[in-house]
């Protein structure tokens, strides 16, 4: 594992880190103009306060609240998927989730900022550390995206230290990072021990984490009396939408780097007709929920809920409801439908869509609710200003130029698990498929049952 | 494996506990963090059965994740030494 390769076999999987081209380094000052709107926009809000913005009474939450779901949810991408994929012994993961790690652990950092942006006064934050309460639900979620980080920051790390070990025997730059990140990994029988049984316990642990995320988001809204806030199902609700919106950037993240890092020979067809799959499952499963959701709603009819029901349905969110129904359900389904030929295309498309989608979906839960409110405050409507705007933009280029750096520093698809793959793995999934079937003696037994 | 380590080895490993000695700092401080919470809560007499019940979860959950870290650290460091 650790001899020298010059070239290799993988070589198209060292390139990224190894040649920097023209191209890097503009998508970097792009993404830096982004990053620049933002930081503008933030600071303009600090030091005016949050008047600069289109918050106020009773619309307090918009766009970084909306924000902060969208963005906790697509860290379902990561982990969860590649835990279960992992767990499940799917051998078609192997490339793909790396990506869905980091995706994780880069989209946690900027979804958690947003409440940061969002409370307006930073230094706030301190009386979380100092006079935290228990019975808020914003707690929980301070407690459980904790556990959520620190998990994923673990989970993404163990699965790289192989990874670390052959890029510090390869390269010549950068020796004291990889040596230190490597952690003296030689590949010994007791070192492959000891990581196999950590990255399984992480893969179990990481999974009801990962749920528990965002059934406690979704407990922000739920635990109160709010109009269409206040229901039971909001959390499996949430936790259905964040894998749906996770999927949907994995596959983005996936497509972009195929592109930008000739990385055809690992992401085949192949792997996106099954992530397709999976996102027209999930697609189902939103709907569904969605469906039930708003029906319960409906059926109740209490002048509150309708009020609100309404301002999404016909009133002056009416093109975000829709929005959110064509861009999540329908083009999903008319491009997943059927996936035998231009498959990459189609994926992408209903992929983007989603993304699309799932931000309205998390706009249309904030916002209305809050525009309606059940106490005599009044009505309202949210207008964003261009500092929430920047925030939006910085937000995203934060996250895609994060990703970027990640690539340069390491391998973004696993090489010691493409290399186990060809190794040991086909002989792996034979005896295992064998172990699925029934023998012979198991076969005439049913024969003869069936006679009877 | 040798046994006479150079200089930069020498950092390395010395920069490898200390990120061990991170990890116990970081989920050493998000426990006292919790602690301190049930206290204040309990002081104020302000429903610290909310606080025990979710620390209850909480805690094991950080304490696990310190666990494997530390496995990982001493399972990978502890071999390289033989």
């Amino acid at each position: 594992m650790a001899a020298r390769e010059p070239g290799g076999r993988d070589a198209a999987l060292f390139a990224p880190i190894e040649l920097t081209g023209r191209g890097f380094y503009g998508v970097v000052a792009i993404l830096f103009l982004f990053i620049l709107w933002g930081g503008v926009a933030y600071w303009v809000q600090f030091e005016e306060g949050l008047g600069v913005t289109g918050l106020h009474q009773p619309v307090s939450w918009g766009f970084y609240v909306t924000n902060f779901v969208f963005f906790i949810g697509i860290s379902h991408a990561g982990t969860l998927i590649s835990a279960i994929l992992r767990l499940s012994k799917a051998e078609w993961r192997r490339p793909v989730t790396r990506m869905a790690e980091v995706i994780t652990v880069m989209v946690l950092f900027i979804g958690a900022g947003q409440i940061l942006v969002d409370l307006g006064r930073p230094d706030r934050m301190m009386n979380i550390i100092r006079y935290g309460r228990y019975q808020s639900p914003l707690l929980w979620d301070a407690t459980s995206i904790s556990a959520y980080l620190t998990a994923s920051i673990v989970y993404l790390y163990l699965p790289m230290i192989p990874d670390i070990a052959i890029l510090r025997d390869r390269l010549q730059k950068r020796k004291l990072f990889y040596t230190v990140l490597a952690l003296g990994w030689t590949g010994s029988e007791r070192q492959q021990r000891v990581l196999n049984r950590a990255i399984a316990v992480m893969a179990i642990l990481v999974i009801p984490i990962a749920v528990s995320v965002h059934s406690v988001v979704s407990f922000v809204f739920s635990m109160t009396l709010q109009p269409m806030w206040h229901s039971t199902i909001f959390g499996p609700y949430f936790v259905v939408g964040a894998i749906f919106s996770g999927i949907a950037a994995l596959i983005v993240a996936m497509i972009i780097f195929r592109k930008a890092y000739g990385l055809q020979g690992y992401l085949k067809p192949i792997h996106f007709r099954y992530l397709g799959q999976l996102l027209l499952i999930m697609s189902l499963l939103w709907f569904y929920f969605t469906f039930a959701e708003y029906l319960t709603g409906y059926y109740g009819g209490t002048p509150e809920e309708m009020k609100v029901f309404w301002a999404k349905f016909t009133g002056p969110f009416w093109p975000f409801f829709w929005g959110m129904a064509l861009t999540n359900f329908v083009i999903p389904i008319l491009c997943l439908v059927r996936l035998g030929r231009h498959t990459i295309a189609k994926v992408l498309t209903a992929s983007l869509s989603v993304l699309v989608g799932m931000w309205l979906e998390r706009f249309i839960i904030v916002v209305p609710t809050l525009s309606n409110p059940r106490l005599p405050f009044g009505e309202g409507i949210y207008w964003p200003t261009w500092v929430e705007w920047g925030e939006l933009a910085g937000s995203f280029a934060l996250f895609a130029l994060f990703y970027l750096l990640f690539t340069k520093f390491f391998p973004v698809i696993s090489i010691w698990e493409i290399r186990e793959g060809r190794e040991v793995g086909l002989k792996e999934v034979e005896e295992r498929l064998l172990t699925y079937l029934p023998d012979g003696s198991e076969a005439e037994l049913a024969e003869t049952g069936r006679r009877w | 494996m040798s046994r006479e380590h150079s200089v930069p080895d020498r950092m390395a490993r010395a920069i490898q506990w200390g990120l061990a000695g991170a990890a116990v700092l970081f989920i050493g401080g998000i426990v006292t963090w919790i602690s301190h919470l049930i206290r204040t809560a309990w002081r104020l007499k302000d429903v610290p059965s909310a606080s025990i019940g979710i620390s209850l979860v909480a805690v094991p959950v950080f304490l696990t994740l310190l666990g494997v870290i530390l496995y990982v650290f001493w399972g990978l460091l502890g071999d390289r030494s033989e």
